[in-house]
């Protein structure tokens, strides 16, 4: 699997976070910026993107919705709200391919989120 | 209650009730058009509703699920600690507004006018509650304003993390040494009479000339750096082909721009000083609360340059703009304190963001450490609040309820942590705080103080 860090901030955090999950499954996981990334989703060079901005829906997947098409991306966190592991995996399995969370939510949604798409 | 509420709309100075009730008329009627909304995250999916691909009632879901946690855990918490609206609380409300409002004539006249009365009963319901809390027979409102005393200080740290984000912790290191050396320096030397020859001595803020020193060294390391020299062929930037596949959108913003110039003219007047009624962030709120312009200006300047490339590009690919523009007209606010001027400056200001979003797109692509600066920005300034909301929040806390205050901000940082409802992390300091606020008023009535 093919990962694109996009989004606003905590871009190298997060790049981190996916190779230390996902390890050796991970072809490749690059950090572009988000139209780049947007880019590279929608022409399938990567199979998922992800980014956070401040709001989870914002400059995470502004780009991602614009160019990819919104039925590929979902916000899985947002502040005052995380959506529940069940919803995140439901969204992994129902071929959701791009994910925008806020800067906080890193922690708690990437693990689902790779787990989803590995199991 | 319908009459003391009405009471204090009376009460209200007339002309800042009738300013703010036109700004939130005209933000809930361009967001019921799709002209403009304020989220980041609504713009992207207002094209998918005019477009046919989402219907009005999830769109008007959607916008209440982004929007209601960010005014009341956001919004509503900074702008009780001081007596100035942050700007979120009013426009991410004009965003919903808008967007609830049935497409037709009807819901947009409608919606100017909920805008209006929700921006009016905005300022009256800050008004009361700051009121009530001051009734309260343990007063906590001086020591509530103590959560934004180490704001006042460190926010001229954040351009040294910026660079420490960028460029790494040895030329952070080296900024943030600038920085300090700048504070002692403009503070010894205090106030400037050149000998005696003017009359009135300028007194230097040590606070604003450290941030302005630290900007130039943040900007300076973001110009230098270029993109990598073309690779044979012509190939465009990112920004150059956002603007190649989406000019159709630019084009309906600019079709559009009167209303925007006229919503951009009005916010720059509220957020002058002499105004005092927005403020575009939770940094600058607390400087103008505290009478420090410069600063406030400058913070605003940097926020809004690092809004360039996030509004610019959103704004490319979707066709809606923000109410507030790239949050310049913010700046112009601060710069000039006569509410006329300021309100010729934000309209030009906005114009001309309108009329040249492509130029300013494509010239960014010049510049990638500069979209990369303005990442950083809003991280550094994210991580600046948290820290110093947090201590100012406990200092506050413990001035309110000794010794139990620290422990209750802690406990709510820490466990906040484990919710999957989580407050804003920089909200912590004035949500806590206000909650010992309470608490200590439960405990005296109680007899167990």
């Amino acid at each position: 699997m093919k990962f694109v860090v996009g989004g606003q901030i905590e871009k190298e955090k997060i790049a981190e976070s996916i190779r230390t999950l996902a390890g050796d499954k991970a072809t490749s996981v690059v950090v572009m910026n988000d139209i780049e990334a947007a880019m590279a989703l929608k022409s399938g060079t990567v199979d998922y993107y992800l980014g956070a901005c401040n709001t989870g829906g914002g400059g995470a997947l502004a780009m991602a919705i614009a160019i990819a098409g919104m039925d590929r991306c979902v916000t899985v966190g947002m502040p005052g709200k995380i959506l529940s592991d069940e919803e995140i995996i439901a969204h992994v399995k129902g071929g959701k391919s791009a994910f925008g969370f806020t800067g906080q939510d890193i922690d708690v949604v990437v693990p689902v989120i790779i787990a989803a798409i590995y199991s | 209650m319908v009459q003391e509420f009405l009471m204090r709309l009376i009460e209200v100075d007339p002309v800042k009730a009738g300013l703010l009730a036109a700004i939130g008329a005209i933000s809930a009627m361009m967001a019921n058009r799709g002209i403009a909304v304020f989220h980041d995250g609504l713009r992207p999916l207002i094209p998918e509703h005019l477009e046919g691909r989402m219907s009005r009632k999830a769109l008007a879901a959607t916008s209440f699920a982004l929007s209601f946690g960010l005014i009341i855990g956001f919004g509503i918490p900074f702008s009780l600690t001081a007596p100035i609206i942050l700007v979120h609380s009013l426009l991410l409300g004009t965003d919903v507004i808008g967007v609830w409002c049935s497409n037709s004539k009807k819901g947009f006249v409608l919606s100017g006018i909920i805008g209006a009365f929700y921006a009016v009963a905005l300022l009256t319901g800050l008004k009361s509650v700051v009121e009530l809390f001051a009734m309260l027979p343990v007063n906590f409102m001086s020591n509530l304003s103590k959560v934004g005393d180490p704001i006042v200080v460190c926010f001229s740290l954040f351009p040294a993390v910026v660079v420490g984000y960028q460029y790494g912790y040895r030329k952070g290191i080296w900024v943030l040494i600038a920085t300090l050396i700048g504070y002692l320096a403009t503070q010894s030397i205090g106030t400037l009479s050149f000998g005696g020859f003017i009359e009135k001595p300028v007194k230097l803020d040590p606070n604003g000339s450290a941030l302005l020193i630290a900007m130039i060294a943040m900007f300076y390391f973001a110009m230098k750096q270029r993109p990598p020299e073309n690779t044979g062929s012509d190939q465009k930037g990112a920004n150059e082909m956002l603007v190649g596949l989406f000019s159709s959108r630019i084009a309906r913003i600019q079709k559009n721009k009167w209303l925007l110039v006229l919503s951009g003219g009005l916010t720059a007047v509220a957020a002058t000083m002499s105004f005092s009624l927005l403020a575009e962030g939770p940094v600058s709120l607390q400087l103008m609360a505290q009478g420090e312009q410069n600063g406030a200006l400058l913070v605003a300047l940097a926020r809004a340059i690092s809004f360039v490339p996030l509004v610019g590009t959103t704004a490319i690919a979707t066709g809606v703009y923000s109410p507030d523009g790239m949050k310049f007209v913010f700046v112009a606010g601060l710069a000039t304190n006569n509410p006329w001027i300021a309100f010729i400056a934000g309209c030009v200001i906005m114009l001309m963001e309108i009329m040249l979003l492509a130029k300013i797109a494509i010239w960014l692509d010049k510049y990638p450490g500069v979209k990369a600066c303005g990442d950083h920005i809003r991280t550094a300034i994210t991580r600046m609040l948290e820290i110093s909301l947090l201590v100012g929040g406990m200092i506050a806390s413990n001035a309110i309820l000794p010794g139990m205050g620290f422990m209750v901000v802690a406990g709510i940082y820490l466990l906040n942590k484990t919710s999957k409802r989580p407050l804003v992390e920089m909200a912590i300091g004035p949500i806590a705080t206000i909650l010992v606020g309470i608490l200590a008023n439960i405990i005296y009535i109680m007899g167990l103080g």
